[in-house]
């Protein structure tokens, strides 16, 4: 029996249509599982800048330079802090003051890195940014504890437990550096426990 | 293809391959850029989508793998320009030449750095300008020189790199990210000479 050309194309492609049909697959997994899986993200970045330090305070990282900056792609004129948390000892409420002329912006990663949410200090009400962050547990809690917040209270539901809270500011001229470093440091961030019920 | 075991070898050798195309196809994905949201201006290309909360999961992938903590949308917009605007790439051999328009930002910042964004050493310590220190002509224009030996003015130096990227990062800006942005309004990069 001799193959014809036609024989080995239809006796090929369903091995053809295999191979993609895997490696759709195997694309959509090992995307999915990128955020979960990838070993130096963001989050992994920021804890060993942070090292020893507790959880719920805010770290001042080191001035952006060649080489030895913790996070990737940041800007050279800003001052940067971070404020690891664990939701799961308790809520966590971020707090800064803003002068209305300097930039300052919070950003709230997720675990792997990702912004859950973003401000800056031109949401801030009658100068101050008062954040409180919960998992959909706790903001139950604290909603049916309390149903009138704070007119400046923002409350945020944050989608995982472990995350981050990074806060820059930009210096305009390298000597405003240090006023950028001190701005990112009067920024707050402390744990308090959800309102027994 | 009478042997037992031919069946056996082809699907194995079919899932081998699936698996490796498969691998291959995100490692592509993830290296041209943040997924979907892709902003172009003239040379400059920005992820809107990176700093959203609802991020599609290959901006998600991306970001991860890079290790970076995006800006939020609401904070500014990074665009990176790794071409001049005649299309050629960015040759640290080169001088350039970035002249003004750019887009409306309380602040913005154009620094130098390595197509993976880290700063590159460079004997000045200077990195970047901000809107604020940039020395401007008389109407407000201003230029910037990118050259490996000084320059009189506004002068940033791309060390000894042979590649870079220029970044420009525009805080609070009200750049509609949805539509497509105006290149006129943003910085051209021209090539002056090549050493």
């Amino acid at each position: 029996m001799r193959l014809t050309l036609r024989d080995r194309f239809f006796d090929f492609l369903p091995w053809a249509a295999a191979t993609l049909f895997i490696a759709g697959i195997v694309h959509i997994v090992s995307v999915l599982l990128m955020p979960l899986v990838a070993p130096h993200d963001a989050y992994a970045r920021v804890l060993a800048a942070v090292g020893d330090a507790p959880e719920n305070r805010f770290v001042t990282l080191p001035p952006v330079a060649p080489g030895s900056t913790p996070l990737p792609s940041e800007d050279p004129a800003s001052a940067e802090a971070v404020c690891v948390y664990d939701l799961s000892q308790g809520l966590l409420r971020v707090t800064a003051a803003a002068d209305g002329e300097d930039y300052l912006a919070l950003s709230f990663h997720a675990r792997a890195g990702h912004v859950f949410h973003a401000i800056t200090d031109r949401a801030a009400i009658k100068g101050k940014i008062d954040v409180v962050i919960g998992d959909e547990r706790q903001m139950d809690a604290l909603q049916s504890a309390s149903d009138d917040a704070p007119a400046q209270e923002v409350r945020l539901t944050a989608p995982t437990k472990r995350g981050f809270v990074l806060v820059r500011s930009l210096a305009k001229r390298p000597s405003d550096r240090a006023r950028a470093r001190e701005r990112v440091s009067s920024v707050t961030c402390e744990r308090f426990d959800p309102p027994k019920d | 293809m009478r042997r037992p075991y031919a069946k056996y070898l082809r699907a194995a050798s079919a899932m081998a391959a699936g698996l490796a195309l498969g691998m291959f196809a995100t490692i592509l994905a993830l290296n041209t850029g943040y997924g979907f949201s892709r902003l172009r201006a003239g040379p400059w290309t920005a992820w809107p989508a990176v700093g959203d909360g609802s991020a599609d999961p290959y901006a998600r992938a991306a970001v991860a793998r890079s290790g970076e903590a995006p800006l939020g949308r609401d904070q500014g917009l990074v665009f990176v320009a790794t071409e001049d605007s005649s299309g050629a790439p960015l040759d640290g051999a080169c001088e350039y030449r970035v002249v003004d328009r750019t887009p409306a930002a309380r602040f913005w910042t154009l620094s130098v750095a390595t197509l993976g964004g880290a700063l590159i050493d460079n004997p000045t310590g200077r990195y970047g300008f901000s809107s604020a220190e940039v020395l401007r002509r008389e109407g407000g224009g201003f230029q910037i020189e990118i050259a490996r030996n000084a320059r009189a003015g506004n002068w940033l130096s791309p060390g000894g790199a042979r590649r870079f990227s220029l970044v420009l990062r525009l805080y609070d800006t009200p750049l509609d990210v949805d539509a497509s942005a105006d290149p006129n309004a943003f910085p051209t990069i021209v090539k002056l000479t090549c050493a």
